[in-house]
């Protein structure tokens, strides 16, 4: 294998910036790679991808120092075009990298600009290996956004370059759908041989699909390892804030001395833990006893569809009945497009259902606008930039209570700033922020309001995974401040650690309610639903535990109560 | 209820969308649609301005009902059609009240409606024209005709935005609606409950503003990296995108017989 890329000695600073951004870095890829970059928010990985297609130093014009050899090619001898054939780029915000109305002419955009006369062919060639062939003449906004992501793959693919770098290539994907794309990039890998680089957080796919990792921290990169190898680091990845696969995480507790090599995927966990399991348990969970409370939301035979932009209607949910107690925490889990949004829309009373009542609080929403309803229900949006209405997070956080004349209303803010540790921030303009900042001032904004209900649209997407447990951590404090957590999220890992209750949506129905154990060992519901349970339960169950392990946590303390059970303390 | 449900619906953002999105590309199987860019320019030319020099009712009266056949075969969508008729309306309407009340009579009047008829003719002739083109069709023919690329690959790209702006501004306003506080009274006519939802529309404008600026960065991002100013710098691509602009035979009939009526307008009226 060749040195497709080297980077040497680079160091860079953004105009204007106040602190270099890559710290002398030096890198070598070698040609068919499949790499991984890690690294908390801020640590300088997309600026390092940017190096690769002269973005740096030709568009973004910095302090730049070093060198950076692409095929061969001095990227500061050649420009960002001659570049680019070379290079496909997926953003995270991928949405904005798509530039034309339909499918097939965004698809073969860059090969038309270069002027090559097949440009049509490697269009359509590119759809198809992504698998969206058969979409050219459709709008891009009636893809959905799964869809949209493999467009944009596609147009970074439709030059053929060797090498192609993906920015948190699933942040907004479902489970089923997270790992349907990395199939692809692995077939891109495989079959046709380039070079992929992606930017990730989540260590089980890098586990599952990536050969190489590599660490960024602070400008710098500390390591490139062989996947394997790097993820046995878990102290040192866990002291940077990176947590490995669940399953390496349980063998680290389990036997800290690591004397064995410890698994990163599932079937090595199986294989590895397997014979160290005897079977007979004592330990027992406590059945919590349900109890029926006061029903804050009572949903009635709705039913409610859109109209889309040919015209005709989509129907979204169809005769959906369900109720809401007070202390409830539900994870509202299903495919894309099941209906999670359109079910919480309901209830805020933005929209309204086509037959069937939401009643909220004992209100119809027919008969309230969503300014009355506001007063018992919220709604934290998937997306926290549109939350920011005004010029600083304070402001922000102030709106509703200024708005209401609540008296006393800056002690209020006082306290919701420190629960969400936004002192420091509080001044500054929300979209300036982080993701993670955001995030937070989105909560932040909707417990100001002091809601009976809280409906949070997806709160742990495109999230480093640090910043996933603190954000988790914090709705967590929420819970004896509201009436009910309604969670519409993929993220099984929260849904398993937080919630007392599942609903299931599929295809506008409920198709299941219940609790993550009557949900997550029903593989036929998983399936159907596009659920991946957490990967230390699917070990917990495959290796017939009889109590199943939703938390690493949880894990462990049903080992070791085995163990011990044993008489073999570890 | 019902009714003022549905009504309500018709005028939500949502339908705007809709609607707007089906003007600009909802038409592309109409026979219009399917002339070339250049055909319907050269015959928008000549309906544009030629009315303006002809002050005979009954071939303006002629023009019109070509141009009103011309609207229908293009599919226009009722509401634009709708916001058309509101605006010659209360233009027409707005012009006899002024004239009666400052000692007007029929005779001031009929060149009135005059005006209102070759308005409607202009208007009715961009209708047709315009919601026959695709964007991507227009800005073809625009650089067709000369314009730099720039300036074509704007408007294509003006229009891709469009849908999702409007979804942004959407739910700004809705966020404002979230955690704001309507007038408690309606007030006169609703006046309260009016003046609170203009000033929450005008006041989403801002986030919109700075949000979408920020966005802008990967989408000139990605046009560097996909080529766009290499593009705009070479004529080979510029004939590349052209190479299936042609006028054919559909076309040359289309002009031929728009010229075959006008002739027999002038000879016959």
């Amino acid at each position: 294998m060749s040195a497709q890329v080297s980077i040497e000695n680079v160091s860079f600073q953004y105009p204007g910036g106040v602190a270099p951004v890559l710290k002398n870095v030096s890198l070598t890829i070698e040609q068919g790679d499949f790499m991984a970059i890690v690294g908390g928010n801020g640590s300088g990985k997309s600026t390092l991808c940017k190096l690769l297609n002269g973005l740096i130093p030709h568009y973004y014009v910095g302090d730049f120092a070093g060198r950076v050899i692409v095929n061969g090619k001095d990227t500061t001898a050649y420009k960002v075009a001659d570049l680019s054939k070379q290079i496909g780029y997926v953003y995270q915000d991928f949405d904005n990298q798509i530039v034309a109305p339909r499918v097939l002419d965004d698809a073969s955009f860059a090969p038309l600009n270069y002027g090559d006369p097949d440009y049509k062919r490697k269009g359509k060639e590119a759809l198809e290996m992504v698998g969206l062939l058969g979409y050219d003449e459709e709008f891009i906004w009636q893809l959905s956004g799964g869809q949209k992501h493999l467009l944009a793959l596609a147009g970074a693919l439709a030059m053929n370059p060797d090498i192609l770098i993906i920015d948190e290539p699933i942040a907004q994907l479902d489970p089923a759908h997270a790992e349907s794309l990395y199939d692809i990039l692995k077939e891109l890998n495989e079959t046709y041989g380039k070079t992929i680089i992606v930017i990730e957080h989540h260590t089980e796919f890098i586990a599952n699909y990536c050969q190489k990792m590599v660490l960024m921290e602070a400008g710098e990169i500390l390591w490139k390892k062989e996947t394997k190898e790097a993820l046995q680091l878990v102290e040192e990845l866990m002291g940077r804030q990176i947590y490995p696969p669940q399953v390496t995480q349980a063998a680290y507790l389990l036997d800290r001395n690591k004397q064995e090599h410890l698994p990163v995927t599932l079937e090595e966990a199986r294989q590895q833990l397997k014979h160290r399991l005897t079977t007979g348990s004592a330990v027992q969970q406590a059945a919590e006893i349900q109890l029926r409370r006061e029903v804050l939301v009572r949903i009635k035979n709705v039913r409610f569809s859109y109209q889309t932009i040919k015209r005709n209607r989509k129907h979204v949910l169809k005769q959906l009945n369900l109720d809401v107690y007070k202390g409830d925490v539900i994870a509202l889990v299903g495919n894309n497009g099941a209906g999670k949004s359109s079910l919480m829309r309901l209830m805020t009373g933005l929209v309204k259902p086509d037959i069937g009542d939401v009643i909220v609080q004992g209100k119809n929403t027919r008969a309230c606008t969503p300014e009355q309803l506001a007063n018992e229900i919220t709604y934290i949006y998937q997306n926290p930039e549109e939350m920011f209405i005004d010029d600083s997070v304070r402001k922000d956080i102030a709106f509703f209570l200024k708005s209401r004349n609540i008296p006393d209303y800056e002690k209020k803010i006082e306290a919701v700033l420190e629960q969400f540790e936004l002192q420091d921030l509080q001044n500054r303009d929300g979209r300036l922020m982080s993701g993670g900042q955001q995030r937070r001032a989105s909560l932040a904004i909707g417990i100001a309001m002091d809601p009976s209900i809280i409906l949070l649209d997806e709160p742990t997407a495109n999230l480093d995974i640090a910043t996933r447990k603190h954000i988790t951590r914090l709705i967590a404090s929420m819970k004896d401040k509201v009436g009910a957590i309604i969670i519409a999220t993929h993220d099984m890992q929260l849904a398993a650690e937080l919630t007392n209750r599942m609903i299931v949506l599929h295809d506008g129905e409920v198709i299941h309610d219940g609790d993550r154990s009557t949900v997550f060992t029903h593989p036929g519901l998983l399936h159907r639903a596009g659920l991946t349970p957490p990967q230390i339960l699917q070990l917990s169950q495959s290796l017939n535990m009889e109590v199943p392990a939703y938390t690493v946590a949880e894990f462990i303390q049903a080992w070791q109560g085995k163990e011990r059970h044993h008489g073999v303390h570890a | 209820m019902e009714y003022t449900r549905k009504w309500s619906e018709k005028f939500s953002v949502e339908q705007v969308k809709i609607e707007l999105l089906n003007t600009a590309y909802g038409n592309g199987h109409t026979f219009l649609a399917r002339l070339d860019p250049i055909t319907l320019f050269i015959w928008y030319i000549f309906f544009g301005i030629v009315p303006w020099f002809i002050h005979q009712e009954t071939i303006l009266l002629g023009m019109f009902v070509f141009v009103v056949i011309t609207t229908f075969i293009a599919k226009v969508s009722p509401l634009i059609i709708l916001i058309l008729c509101l605006g010659l309306l209360s233009q027409g309407g707005y012009l006899l009240v002024a004239s009666l009340f400052f000692g007007g009579n029929l005779a001031t009047i009929l060149p009135l409606l005059v005006l209102t008829l070759k308005l409607s003719v202009i208007s009715l002739a961009s209708i047709s024209v315009f919601c026959s083109m695709d964007p991507d069709k227009l800005s073809n023919g625009l650089l067709k005709i000369g314009f730099p690329g720039q300036v074509s690959f704007s408007i294509a790209y003006g229009y891709r935005m469009l849908p999702s702006l409007l979804e942004e501004y959407h739910h700004i306003f809705l966020s404002f609606r979230l955690r704001g506080k309507a007038p408690e009274k309606k007030g006169f006519l609703y006046w309260r409950a009016i003046v609170y939802f203009c000033k929450v529309a005008v006041l989403s404008f801002y986030p919109l503003l700075l949000s979408t600026s920020k966005r802008a960065r990967t989408t000139v991002e990605a046009l560097e990296t996909k080529g766009s100013f290499y593009g705009f710098n070479h004529p080979e691509v510029k004939k590349l995108k052209l190479a299936n602009m042609k006028m054919q035979k559909h076309d040359y009939l289309f002009l031929g017989f728009t010229a075959f009526y006008l002739v027999c307008l002038f000879i016959f009226l």
